[in-house]
């Protein structure tokens, strides 16, 4: 019996083995080679994904430099605080590193607690722009958690972070533009070369572990992150600096109602030296109203309108009014009337005008009156440009004919871009008349574009015009760029001077040259004439487009042009004021002298030499040595043959003290006050009102009253008259005080119709 | 046959050949004392083919058993370092109990099987006490109750309840081999231990140990001749029920109750995703092995990743360093360890011993197959632990244990043909 069992049994233990061999682990064994083999790759990505961490490593943006590497804009290391909440095991935890990172960053707990519930996520930024010391301490409080669990030393993350930095603040803000909060660039040079200042981001791919840690595989990719290049530019900080200090200043003066532009631009490479605009605003912080009355009455606003303006006040302050804005050029404009009437001959240096005030350009409409209504008379074609006569224009304009009239447009650059490396440029704007082919003229447009009314212009574009002329004829493109170069200080890109094409010829040129000089030292243009330097210039006043501020009165853009020395013309600068409101509007009251007060500081700082007339001579300053400590005597042979006039105070035997002061500047032939006593340095004279005389005139005064006078502006003649003065007349200062004039002419150029 | 054999048993001494024609032909009788007493004194040697102990069996075990330390050891030692400071921490207590456990191992080859007799009654009482005190001492813990600790060893109650089954059926069939047809002997008692055991399980809870027990009841019912037409009926039953689960819908109910079961990769809800980690990070790390691994001890996902790696999870690791290749290897080596065992079981010369090793070689083959099918999503993950492989010494002393038992049937088997 037994056996029989057994074999039944055993039959039925065979069957089951087979059943667990075939069934079970044959199944087991396809399973395994479905997920390994068939799935394998796919289950494998998806594990890879779970294990790799790709970290970006932010890329530090380049540097601004101005011409000579002063920093203009630049990035620090700051640090973005991010959790990682999917390490968090429970609520205490959570507070605990809450609380933490509220205590160092400032912030609020249940604000940080609110992120770190967010349980299934790991990224949740905290705060951006975290400074260093800060982030020492959040590197103490990230070791001290996880010394208990290490688990918890994953959930803070510290990612490396840029923040922007602009030294000198509203410096230049227009060109410099400014980066967003992910050091993006958002307007001007950082806009226009974010790509360059950017940089290539790295990356770090790593395997983590499942709590984030790494894992102990060398299996780390590193890509370093390429630091963005940086920019050289043309600008130059001093001159830009002129620029911004004058147009401050004549903005206050004139009352000037919409802002102010300055170029400055050297007429041979393009390069633009300085560009100002004002009103200007803070780059560290551009979101911030910088026009105090705008924001004051802002703040009175309902909530609803108040964005809206908000957003509309900071579109006009962050706007580039010397590229962006279109405006008449009024006269300045005639410079191109000028040198294309020349070029093409319809009008030659011997061709002459007749001016009776008012001109009738063609039969059947009304006249158009010069600025002059008794009427400039008989005119040479340089005469008629220094007296900036309108009747005499319009003549040019007419013998110059339409199609060469829209063909030096389009060649000076007017209707296109000069193509100048800033985001947002607009272009001037031709005639235009519905239905008709681009470029075609009515009558009157020749006889009012002749003086340039009708037609618009850019800042930029007329700089860069009358930029050819200076050069030889040759329109260059403007740029602000000089070199890109990278993190190592290699200079990766050069920019070359590009000549788009010659305009005019140089004998053109040369004749434009000279007359526009004879313009300014003697024309309309003298109140831009700056002492030594050859000035050549045109003045322009013209009709706002647009409605006015005040019925039945006109806004106004008062702008000078010109360049220097006339002899071989180095740099241009354009002045242009924005709605001048108070009682001189016109180009020759508002922009020449700012014109000249800037011109009178860059030219020397340039290294241009000066080249006085005999009679500028005279009133050429010079600096005072010391004559301290000697005798009296000896002191006043000295100052005799140092060409000065000696006057002595007190009765002491030696010099203790002198006005001016070693060093300082003094007019030619001034007196030097020589104090033989201490007493005699309490002495004072009375500032004399030296306003509204001639340059012999003003002389004669300060004799009277023992003050020295400095000469600014236009002096060679006695048909300028004083119009300003550094110290105000009834103030005490000591005898010798130097007393700076200003002289200029208050004739008004023209007027527009 | 039985010519064959009694052939071959007259060649041994008498006293003894006595002896054992009698308990051969009276199979699964308990045997008296002083029988046990002759047969003691016959000597086992300890390794020695000739006096039965089955070589290339013992070289399996040995050979599973530093394989599944090996790999135990790579999958823990990251999570060893991060949670216990120590990456050796696992595998130093579990070769412990390797050590220890092959000792019993030897020790129990040498212990003659019938005794167990006399243990199948109380071991099952035994058993199912220890379960009922895990329930108790834990009422109120929310974690399953599987656990039993004594002193610093832990022991999961189920392991010995799985054992004590298969020593009753054993046992329980051996004696009443003839009568097993009949429901009364064969069905009933597999009801009521089934009923018994799956409620005490159900109470810890543990489910896949009712699984398990529930088809250990049924192998060795089977083994013991008990008519397949009731197998037939129980799986229609079984089926019936989980049909209509599924019409009226609560199979879903139940399916979404079990972990997440087969939806590891498609999970759509945090929640989900997260009951689900350790099934999708098991499957992440069997796919990332690919035909040939990663290598021995480069696996990504036992840091961290794929929760206790050195536990039921281990295997996974197993594939992610070794591959399809390796994979499939340490599976033939089971198979054939399990072929090997219920071989040397086949040779027993009574019903006792064959019942009682078969069903102790079934119950690995089982749990390796299961243990698999969890690992690949094919089960709900719900604790089967690899055998040899997994971490936890009280079971891989169990197993050591039983592998001693099945060494000392090959012995007696071996002796017995003398």
């Amino acid at each position: 019996m037994g056996d029989n069992v057994l074999s039944s049994i055993r039959k039925r233990s065979v069957i089951l083995l087979v059943l667990i061999l075939v069934c079970g682990f044959g199944s087991v064994l396809s399973r395994l080679f479905y997920l390994q083999i068939i799935q394998g790759r796919e289950l494998s990505d998806l594990a890879v994904a779970q294990q790799m961490s790709d970290t970006v490593v932010t890329a530090k943006r380049g540097s601004i430099y101005d011409r000579n590497g002063n920093t203009l804009a630049s990035s620090a290391n700051v640090w973005k605080v991010v959790l990682a909440p999917i390490y968090f095991e429970n609520d205490s935890d959570r507070r605990q590193v809450s609380e933490g990172l509220a205590n160092i960053l400032g912030m609020n707990a249940d604000d940080i607690m609110e992120l770190a519930k967010k349980s299934d996520s790991y990224y949740q930024t905290v705060k951006r722009q975290v400074e260093s010391d800060e982030r020492n301490k959040i590197l103490e409080l990230i070791e001290r958690i996880s010394k208990n669990n290490p688990k918890l030393g994953s959930v803070i993350v510290l990612e490396e972070d840029f923040k922007r930095y602009y030294p000198y603040n509203d410096f230049a803000a227009s060109v410099i533009g400014f980066t967003g909060a992910d050091g993006q660039g958002l307007s001007g040079l950082e806009y226009e070369y974010d790509s360059y200042l950017t940089g290539i981001p790295g990356r770090v791919v790593s395997e983590n572990d499942g709590w984030g840690a790494a894992m102990p595989f060398e299996y780390e990719q590193k890509q370093e992150a390429r630091d963005g290049n940086s920019l050289v530019l043309t600008i130059d900080e001093t001159i830009q600096h002129f620029l911004e200090k004058h147009l401050k200043q004549g903005i206050i003066d004139y009352n000037v109602a919409d802002g102010a532009v300055a170029i400055c631009m050297d007429v041979k490479t393009g390069q633009i030296y300085g560009m100002a605009t004002e009103n200007s605003f803070d780059l560290n912080d551009p979101y911030e109203i910088s026009d105090e009355s705008a924001k004051k009455s802002l703040e009175k606003m309902a909530t609803s309108k108040r964005e809206e303006a908000e957003s509309e006040l900071l579109a006009k302050q962050w706007r580039n009014k010397a590229i962006s804005d279109s405006y008449y050029p009024g006269s300045v404009f005639k410079i191109i009337t000028a040198a294309a009437s020349l070029e093409e001959g319809t009008s030659k240096l011997s061709t002459t005008f007749f001016c009776t005030g008012s001109y009738v350009p063609y039969e059947g409409v009304e006249p158009i009156n010069c600025h002059n209504h008794d009427g400039h008379g008989q005119q040479t074609f340089a005469e008629a440009l220094c007296n900036s006569c309108n009747p005499a224009f319009m003549q040019m304009g007419n013998a110059l004919g339409y199609d060469n009239y829209w063909e030096y447009f389009q060649s000076f650059g007017f209707n296109s871009q000069t193509g100048i490396d800033l985001p947002g440029e607009g272009t001037g704007l031709f005639f235009h008349h519905d239905g008709e082919p681009e470029g075609s003229m009515w009558p009157t447009d020749l006889a009012i574009g002749s003086f340039g009314q009708g037609i618009t212009v850019t800042p930029i574009e007329m700089v860069t015009a009358v930029s050819a002329v200076a050069n030889g004829g040759k329109l260059v493109k403007p740029y602000l760029v000089k070199q890109i170069v990278d993190a190592d200080g290699n200079v990766v890109e050069t920019t070359e001077t590009t000549v788009k094409r010659q305009i005019i010829s140089q004998d053109t040129a040369d004749k434009m040259a000279a007359i526009l000089e004879k313009n300014a030292a003697e024309g309309t243009a003298k109140n831009g004439y700056v002492a030594g330097y050859r000035i050549a210039g045109k003045t322009g006043t013209s009709e706002k487009i647009g409605q006015s501020r005040k019925k039945n009165t006109m806004d106004y853009i008062a702008s000078y042009c010109g360049f220097a020395p006339a002899d071989d013309p180095q740099i241009a600068l354009l002045v242009y004021f924005d709605t001048p409101t108070g009682d001189a509007y016109y180009g020759s009251q508002v922009a020449a002298p700012v014109f000249a007060n800037i011109m009178s500081e860059i030219c020397p700082y340039l290294g241009i030499e000066a080249q006085y007339t005999d009679e500028e001579m005279k009133h050429v300053s010079t600096t005072a040595n010391s004559y301290i400590s000697l005798d009296v005597e000896s002191a006043r042979n000295a100052v005799k043959g140092d060409g000065f006039e000696p006057f002595i105070m007190g009765d002491g035997d030696a010099v203790v003290a002198q006005i001016p002061e070693p060093g300082s500047q003094i007019p030619r032939g001034g007196r030097i006050v020589l104090y033989t006593t201490t007493d005699s340095t309490k002495e004072t004279v009375t500032v004399p009102d030296l306003i509204g005389y001639t340059v012999s005139e003003v002389n004669e005064i300060s004799q009277e009253y023992n003050v020295n006078i400095s000469y600014s502006g236009s002096v060679d003649q006695d048909t300028v008259y004083s119009y300003s003065q550094s110290i105000d007349s009834g103030m005490q200062v000591a005898p010798g005080t130097v007393i700076t004039v200003y002289f200029g002419n208050d004739d008004v150029d023209d007027t527009v119709m | 046959m039985f010519e064959k054999l009694s052939d071959k048993i007259r060649s041994v001494p008498t006293a003894l050949k006595e002896f054992l024609l009698n308990t051969s032909a009276e199979a699964g009788q308990v045997l008296s004392p002083e029988k046990l007493k002759v047969r003691r004194r016959k000597k086992y040697s300890l390794l020695s083919m000739g006096n039965g102990l089955d070589t290339v069996f013992v070289l399996l075990v040995i050979g599973v058993l530093i394989i599944g330390l090996v790999m135990m050891f790579s999958a823990s030692f990251p999570v060893a370092y991060f949670s216990k400071d120590s990456s050796y921490y696992y595998i130093k207590r579990q070769l412990l109990f390797a050590v220890v456990g092959v000792a019993v191992m030897f020790a129990l080859s040498f212990v003659d099987y019938h005794y167990y007799h006399k243990l199948a009654v109380p071991a099952l009482g035994v058993a199912w006490f220890l379960m009922i005190v895990v329930v108790l001492a834990n009422l109120k813990s929310t974690d399953p109750r599987r656990w039993l600790n004594i002193g610093p060893i832990s022991i999961q109650v189920s392991e010995i309840c799985k054992f004590a089954l298969i020593l009753f059926l054993a046992h329980w069939s051996s004696l009443y081999y003839d009568k097993m047809k009949s429901f009364k002997f064969g069905v009933a008692p597999g009801i009521v231990l089934l009923v018994i055991t799956s409620f005490l399980l159900y109470l810890e809870p543990h489910y896949s140990g009712i699984v398990i027990c529930g088809l250990i009841i049924a192998i060795m019912l089977g083994l013991a001749g008990v008519p397949l037409r009731y197998f037939a009926i129980a799986a229609a039953g079984g089926g019936g029920i989980v049909s209509i689960m599924a019409v009226t819908g609560k199979l879903t109910y139940a399916m979404s109750r079990l972990d997440g079961w087969g939806q590891a990769l498609e999970y759509t809800t945090v929640e989900m995703w997260n009951t689900t980690w350790q099934t999708r990070n098991s499957l992440y790390a069997i796919g990332s092995g690919g035909l040939w691994g990663l290598g021995l001890g480069q696996s990504r996902q036992k840091y961290m990743y794929l929760p206790e790696p050195q536990n039921d999870f281990v295997f996974a690791i197993v594939c992610e360093e070794l591959g399809f290749i390796g994979a499939a290897v340490i599976l033939i080596v089971f198979a054939v360890l399990v072929w090997r065992g219920i071989r040397i079981c086949l040779k027993a010369k009574d019903k006792f011993g064959t019942l009682l090793g078969v069903g102790l070689m079934a119950q690995i083959g089982l749990q390796v197959v299961l243990n698999i099918l969890v690992i690949t999503d094919w089960l709900p993950n719900t604790g089967i632990s690899l055998p040899f492989f997994s971490y936890g010494g009280s079971s891989l002393l169990m197993l050591l244990g039983q592998m001693g038992i099945v060494m000392n049937i090959s012995r007696s088997a071996s002796i017995e043909k003398k």
